[in-house]
């Protein structure tokens, strides 16, 4: 089996425009739409931020939404993306074809989940949000509002690098001619949540961002959708390629990034050998630059590695659109293609001083001439991803030998009682003190099925939570009503994205190979054992561990049995370990 | 107890219990001991707790997550800090 992956559409929707053409003009004016807040109701409004220019009603009102019922500013950037997105593509009537949307998110629909939490506790009739706004749902709603009902939905949310993931899904499914046609990317809306997290990190810069420069003092959060349609053998209607990529994890931190920018470099280093490229065949990098203390040295010192002395062009658009954390992968590699096509280089908004520890980023260029380009996305708990995109023909791809897959451990923890076994895997009190319930069953869990199938570091760690740290996300989510958006706890935020799990685990055992994981409501883990058994049946990896992992609290039980549904599982910690036969 | 010792005590109270620090009482705290790397052993994440702390109880707001690394050296320094900029 070999194939070559097409782009044949793409859609946007970001702060500096609702659509390609006002995207590509604000692009190549050097226009940014970072701006004081307008549409999010938050007391920070002090923290400038690159919102989408459109109400929520303006946004139903393009998709000619009726219904008055509050619908997630995350499913509505979502469907005007993919709308857009599909138009281009021109790929007719889908019916008969096999179609998946892919798309990647974190916050999903706790945009509307936030402003109707309290109403929520007593108001029947807004029952419906807290059972259809968590990351999956926010993708089948976007599928729905987007005329794709047909399709197969898979959310991924691994923070930041959400979206680049979601293209390297689509990709491989195509390549093993799992389906026909593939709408990858990510949506992620501006909300109270996840402002007033990144404000507890203090990472927020209270000035227009300033990414690789001496004065740069954090990131401005912005928001918005990036859907490309991906095709296999699309000739002529082909407006780039997929040459390669890379998924790795830096296994450091959660909410740091190594010195040497380890998982990066090796995100991009697998990129490059997927591609069968060398260094010097780069022409330029469309950098994950968020502006950060910590990214940008990091990020810089992994270029250098890569790139030595004859670094290619870099730039980061954050300075055009804010940090659009989990759509940023898919909105940038838009840029990139545009880029490609249009034959220009961004600018890298916001910089005047050069930072000794930093690359030296491009101005921006109005004519280049561009073949292979590298799109960077790194998230939260180091998970690192790095796309190549190329104008050119690639080779045509291997998709692999076929092996075997078997199971070398499965087991499940789901009494608390257990949790005290912790100790037996010398997890001291100082470090299980921060951890949650979930965190504390996930890692007990992970480490005896490792344990049992005699697997120290596995080649990959996948994991499937429908909700993520629910006790943690719900009382971040309590605090901000009951302390006005003041002295909230990092602790709690750091904890509340969904591949928080897979990336302790990483951190805990080292390991920097593929990490991912799925959001995806009930079908999470039919999609993370999807993705194991693909990637040792195409030899990619010899073992994997899968986890399953999710909890439940009070309140969301009395949201539950106020809809009629069955109480979910207090606590659910499975872990497989799946080996090459 | 003086102002100074009350103050002491209050902290360690308020630090033990926003960074979780469960199996730790406030006697075993030394006051001199440093919070971060050797001795207690705190991170930057527990760094961005303490800066919670200083706004939450004593008014006091660092802009910048550097500033910190002066005033939480140890227990007597951060009391310091507070006693002489304390808003509330």
């Amino acid at each position: 089996m070999a194939a070559r992956i097409s782009v044949t559409g793409m859609g946007v929707i970001c702060a500096i425009g609702n659509n390609l053409p006002s995207v590509l003009d604000s692009l190549r004016n050097g226009r940014s739409g970072i701006r004081p807040m307008k549409y999010l109701q938050s007391r920070h409004s002090e923290l400038p931020v690159g919102e989408v220019q459109m109400s929520n009603e303006q946004m139903k009102q393009l998709l000619g939404i009726s219904d008055p019922a509050p619908v997630s500013r995350t499913s509505l950037m979502g469907a005007i993306a993919i709308r857009e997105a599909l138009a281009q593509a021109a790929v007719g009537s889908l019916s008969g074809k096999r179609v998946a949307l892919i798309s990647g998110t974190t916050v999903g629909g706790m945009d509307v989940t936030e402003l109707y939490f309290e109403q929520m506790k007593s108001d029947d009739s807004l029952l419906y949000l807290p059972q259809s706004n968590d990351c999956g749902k926010s993708t089948d709603e976007m599928a729905r509002m987007a005329g794709l009902e047909g399709a197969r939905t898979c959310t991924i949310s691994t923070a930041c690098s959400s979206a680049l993931n979601s293209i390297i899904l689509g990709a491989e499914m195509l390549a093993r001619d799992e389906v026909d046609i593939v709408i990858a990317g990510g949506s992620e809306a501006l909300s109270r949540f996840h402002l007033n997290g990144f404000n507890t990190l203090m990472i927020l810069d209270h000035e227009p961002c300033r990414p690789f420069d001496a004065t740069r003092a954090g990131l401005n959060l912005g928001e918005g959708a990036g859907f490309l349609v991906l095709e296999k053998d699309a000739g002529e209607r082909s407006l780039a390629y997929v040459a390669g990529y890379g998924n790795r994890c830096d296994a450091f931190h959660q909410t740091a990034s190594s010195e040497n920018g380890e998982g990066a470099f090796l995100a991009m280093s697998d990129a490059l050998a997927m591609a069968a490229l060398q260094p010097e065949d780069i022409q330029y990098v469309n950098a994950h630059g968020t502006g950060t203390p910590n990214n940008d040295p990091s990020e810089s010192q992994a270029l250098k590695r890569l790139f030595g002395e004859k670094l290619p062009e870099i730039s980061s658009t954050k300075g055009f659109t804010g940090h659009t954390t989990s759509a940023s992968g898919s909105i940038e590699a838009i840029f990139c293609i545009l880029a490609m096509r249009d034959g220009f280089i961004p600018a890298n908004l916001g910089f005047s001083t050069a930072d000794p520890g930093c690359i030296l980023p491009s101005k921006g260029r109005g004519e280049a001439c561009l073949e292979n380009v590298i799109c960077n996305a790194f998230g939260f708990g180091g998970n690192d991803s790095s796309l190549i995109l190329s104008s050119r023909e690639p080779r045509e791809r291997e998709t692999g030998a076929q092996y075997e897959v078997e199971t070398a451990a499965d087991l499940c923890i789901s009494d608390p009682e257990a949790l005290k076994d912790l100790k037996e895997f010398n997890i001291s009190p100082m470090e299980s003190r921060r951890m949650g319930k979930l965190m504390k069953a996930s890692q007990l869990s992970a480490l005896k099925a490792l344990q049992a199938a005699g697997v120290d570091c596995p080649d990959a760690i996948i994991t499937a939570t429908a909700h993520g740290m629910l006790e943690t996300s719900l009382q971040f989510l309590e605090e901000i009503e009951a302390n006005g958006e003041e002295h909230l706890k990092p602790t709690l935020f750091m904890q509340s994205t969904h591949n928080t799990l897979s990336s302790a685990i990483a951190i805990r055992k080292r390991c920097h190979g593929y990490n991912i994981t799925y959001s995806h409501g009930e079908r999470s883990m039919e999609w993370a054992m999807l993705d194991a058994s693909r990637l040792i049946a195409t030899g990619k990896a010899q073992s994997v561990l899968v986890g399953h992992y999710d909890e439940s609290t009070p309140l969301f039980d009395m949201f539950a049995s106020r809809a009629g549904k069955a109480a979910p599982k207090p606590l659910y910690a499975r872990s497989v370990v799946l080996k090459r036969k | 107890m003086n102002n100074m010792e009350e103050l002491i005590v209050g902290l360690k109270e308020q630090i033990i219990d926003a960074l979780n620090l469960e199996e730790i009482t406030p006697e075993d705290i030394d006051n001199e001991a440093p919070l971060f790397g050797e001795g207690l052993g705190l991170d930057s994440i527990d760094a961005l707790e303490l800066i919670v702390i200083l706004d939450k109880f004593y008014g006091i707001k660092l802009a910048n997550p550097a500033e910190g690394k002066a005033i939480f050296k140890n227990i007597n320094t951060i009391a310091d800090y507070i006693a002489k900029n304390r808003t509330k």
